[in-house]
């Protein structure tokens, strides 16, 4: 028996190994990067992104509806441009294997068909790619990175990427977890909130930064963390001390929410529930008298409807920004190719992303894109969308519809 | 540091009083029955072949996607019309039986060809079919959690819960409720019909006889596949089993649920010494309960370590586990 475990062991050593020999192996560029990276590339009558998401892992279910938003606004935007956009895929796994994202982004690299790339899906991926995003000249345009320190220097923490070579058409946690402790702590009242992250990057970003931003005002602030792997929460909710007012949970998955709502009602507790942006799906999280942020999406839009259609009813709505990032992507394309008159480069691309111009029907995003040059309020920097973008703050009603109020 | 976390523990224990306790006890006893019950799957297959079926906890998973399918097709937890009891024994049913027969296609296929290849082989296979399971329930899924909400069940989705909340008794105010009771009398149920089955019947010793010798099991004319076959559909009827529970106890179901599940029953077999089938039971208590009350007082981020720390411990004080026997090596 223990030789079986012990030889399991070293097999699962071996693949590590490999997997980070590979991976250290894969962070040196690669011979022809240069070369690539300026290269100039006729446009013709299809260009090629690069689009990096969790196709496979424990995350693939926030990676699909981000890949089936991306196909969306591939077809959307072929069907009215002659320029038609062509996808190469490229699965980060995410859920700490960076390796793979590192290998997805050199891999992109060398193939000198990409000219641009939407994602990759979390925080962490971006920071640990970053160089090598450069030393290709792409600049990636993620739907779902939303740590301020990619895009801002913070007290300690030097800004993880360098300007102009990344972008995102979130919000990122800065402007998420202020708008979510003051409307706890001003709206809402509220003195005693526990905050439950589920260990992963994202959630343990927006969970100190509501932490903190609630303890500043003097709100007592508790904490706990599940697992995404294990959805049973009756003992994590028999922890949550008495006189707790508020959960709040910035997870990742929607149905987690759900279940912890149920759960929570079913253990006869009656706090409210407040989830963050990768909870809000309103097919899926119902908990009626529950908050959630989210960024603002343009529900009457057609297009959001024919997704909703093509979806079995689900409008997947934490993948949208991913949509975004296509069209963000697509229309630098658009710019650069004709600047170049059917030449264009990485770079050119690159730069022209920053001066793309979205309308708010266009984004689909509740506001319009555009991407800030420098720093700006507390929270964002270069890279940034700017204007009205912002989350908001949506309750949930009995019947399961989010109605705005914050 | 650990000072820190031993006062926050203390404090956690005084916040959360008896009424804590009896809640995590509670937690502890109705997840350890599930767990014991997928434990007995890789304890009876290990005790046959020698071999750790790491599939198992897929098999687990495929289950509870049978039952959600099962009650999906009576128009799920929202508007099922259909009376509860019986929609709850057509789940059980369908999905014992499709977990049972994929038991059996996945030895015929994955294992049966590499019955005198070296040991290595069949671990390998299982661990490919860990995967083969998973990746295709991913594809068919399209990576969707899919929700029970088994809690509605005759109730008034979304304002009521159902009789399944019903509280049967309660401690110091804590409901143990009819989903409680229903998992753990269900699980010590078929328990109690598996050791009768493997201790009482001709077919049972047959079983034995499979695990303490092969070769002089089938000269004594003992048809060892079938033997075989039929330890991998019992093992995995109980799964499947475990898979409703889950779904009714729980409820959000995913294709990575089985590897999670999985490992903490395999965990559990190994703790309670693996090979037997009482060892299965305890180890599935045990480790539930750990699990339980690490998260209530130590905190949710504590739990693996704690359960996993268990494993590391166990097989290194006590290679066999708890009521393992040492095997004989004979020369």
């Amino acid at each position: 028996m223990l030789k079986k475990v012990g030889l399991v062991a070293l097999l699962a050593s071996l693949l590590s190994v490999v997997v980070a020999t590979t991976a250290w192996g894969s962070a040196k560029a690669p011979a022809n990067a240069g070369a690539v990276a300026a290269k100039s590339v006729k446009c013709g009558t299809k260009v090629t992104i690069g689009v990096a998401y969790p196709e496979t892992g424990p995350a693939a279910t926030l990676g699909t509806p981000q890949w089936d938003w991306a196909n969306f606004a591939k077809k959307t935007w072929n069907k009215s441009h002659k320029l038609k956009l062509a996808f190469v895929r490229g699965d980060t796994q995410l859920a700490g294997n960076n390796p793979q994202a590192v290998q997805v982004a050199h891999a992109f690299a060398s193939n000198g068909k990409i000219l641009a790339v939407s994602g990759p899906a979390g925080s962490q991926e971006m920071e640990d790619t970053a160089s090598v995003w450069k030393g290709a000249n792409l600049g990636p345009v993620s739907g779902s990175e939303t740590r301020v320190a990619l895009t801002r220097a913070l007290p300690g923490t030097p800004r993880e990427t360098t300007p102009g070579y990344f972008f995102r058409t979130v919000p990122n946690d800065g402007q998420q977890g202020d708008n979510v402790a003051t409307f706890i702590h001003k709206k809402l009242k509220k003195t005693n909130v526990r905050i439950i992250d589920d260990e992963e990057a994202y959630s343990q970003g927006l969970s100190l930064q509501v932490k903190n931003d609630l303890q500043k005002v003097g709100v007592t602030v508790t904490t706990d963390h599940i697992s995404q792997q294990n959805p049973d929460y009756n003992s994590v909710i028999a922890a949550i001390p008495g006189n707790t007012q508020l959960v709040y949970i910035p997870w990742q998955v929607p149905a987690m929410a759900q279940q912890f709502f149920t759960q929570l009602r079913a253990n006869g507790d009656h706090q409210i529930v407040m989830g963050s942006d990768g909870t809000d799906d309103p097919s899926t999280f119902k908990g009626a008298g529950s908050y959630v942020s989210g960024f603002p999406v343009q529900t009457n839009a057609p297009a959001l409807k024919s997704f909703k259609k093509a979806h079995g009813g689900d409008p997947e709505t934490f993948g949208l920004p991913t949509y975004t990032s296509v069209m963000v992507n697509a229309t630098a394309l658009q710019m650069a190719c004709n600047a170049g008159h059917g030449k264009t480069t990485r770079a050119a691309v690159r730069k022209d992303v920053a001066k793309v111009k979205l309308s708010k029907a266009v984004s689909l995003l509740g506001f319009p894109v555009v991407f800030l040059k420098g720093n700006h309020g507390k929270f964002q920097g270069n890279g940034d969308m700017g204007g009205t973008a912002a989350f908001g703050i949506y309750k949930i009603q009995p019947n399961g519809s989010y109605s705005r109020v914050g | 540091m650990h000072h820190l976390l031993v006062f926050n523990i203390i404090d956690q224990i005084r916040t959360l009083g008896w009424p804590g306790f009896w809640s995590l006890l509670r937690n502890g006893i109705v997840s350890g029955s599930l767990l014991a019950l997928i434990a007995l799957g890789y304890t009876m297959v290990y005790g046959i072949l020698q071999l750790l079926n790491f599939a198992h906890g897929d098999i687990y998973m495929v289950g509870a996607f049978i039952g959600y399918g099962v009650l999906q097709a009576f128009g799920g937890a929202e508007m099922a019309s259909f009376p509860i009891v019986p929609l709850i024994i057509i789940m059980f049913a369908v999905a014992m039986v499709g977990s049972g027969v994929l038991g059996v296609a996945i030895e015929r296929v994955a294992y049966k060809p590499l019955r005198n290849a070296p040991r290595i082989a069949p671990l390998i296979s299982a661990l490919g079919v860990l995967f083969f399971l998973e990746s295709s329930v991913q594809l068919l899924t399209n990576s969707a959690h899919v929700l029970y909400e088994g809690v509605y069940l005759g109730g008034n989705y979304p304002s009521t819960f159902g009789p399944l909340l019903n509280s049967v008794f309660t401690v110091d105010g804590i409901p143990f409720t009819t989903v409680d009771t229903l998992v753990v009398l269900a699980a010590v149920a078929l328990m109690v019909m598996l050791v009768w089955l493997v201790y009482r019947t001709r077919f049972g010793k047959a079983m034995r006889a499979v695990a303490f010798d092969r070769e002089a099991a089938a000269m004594m004319g003992i048809d060892v596949d079938r033997v075989i076959s039929m330890t991998f559909f019992i093992g995995s009827v109980l799964a499947g089993a475990a898979g409703v529970m889950y779904g009714l106890y729980i409820g959000d179901t995913s294709f990575t649920l089985g590897f999670q599940y999985g490992l903490l029953a395999f965990t559990a077999a190994v703790v309670g010494g693996i090979g037997s089938i009482p060892g299965a039971m305890l180890g599935g208590l045990l480790v539930g309960l750990f699990q339980n009350f690490a998260t209530g007082y130590v905190g949710g981020q504590w739990s693996d370590i704690v359960v996993f720390g268990i494993l590391i411990g166990f097989l290194i004080i006590r290679p066999n586990g708890i009521l393992g026997s040492k095997a004989i090596q004979k020369v």
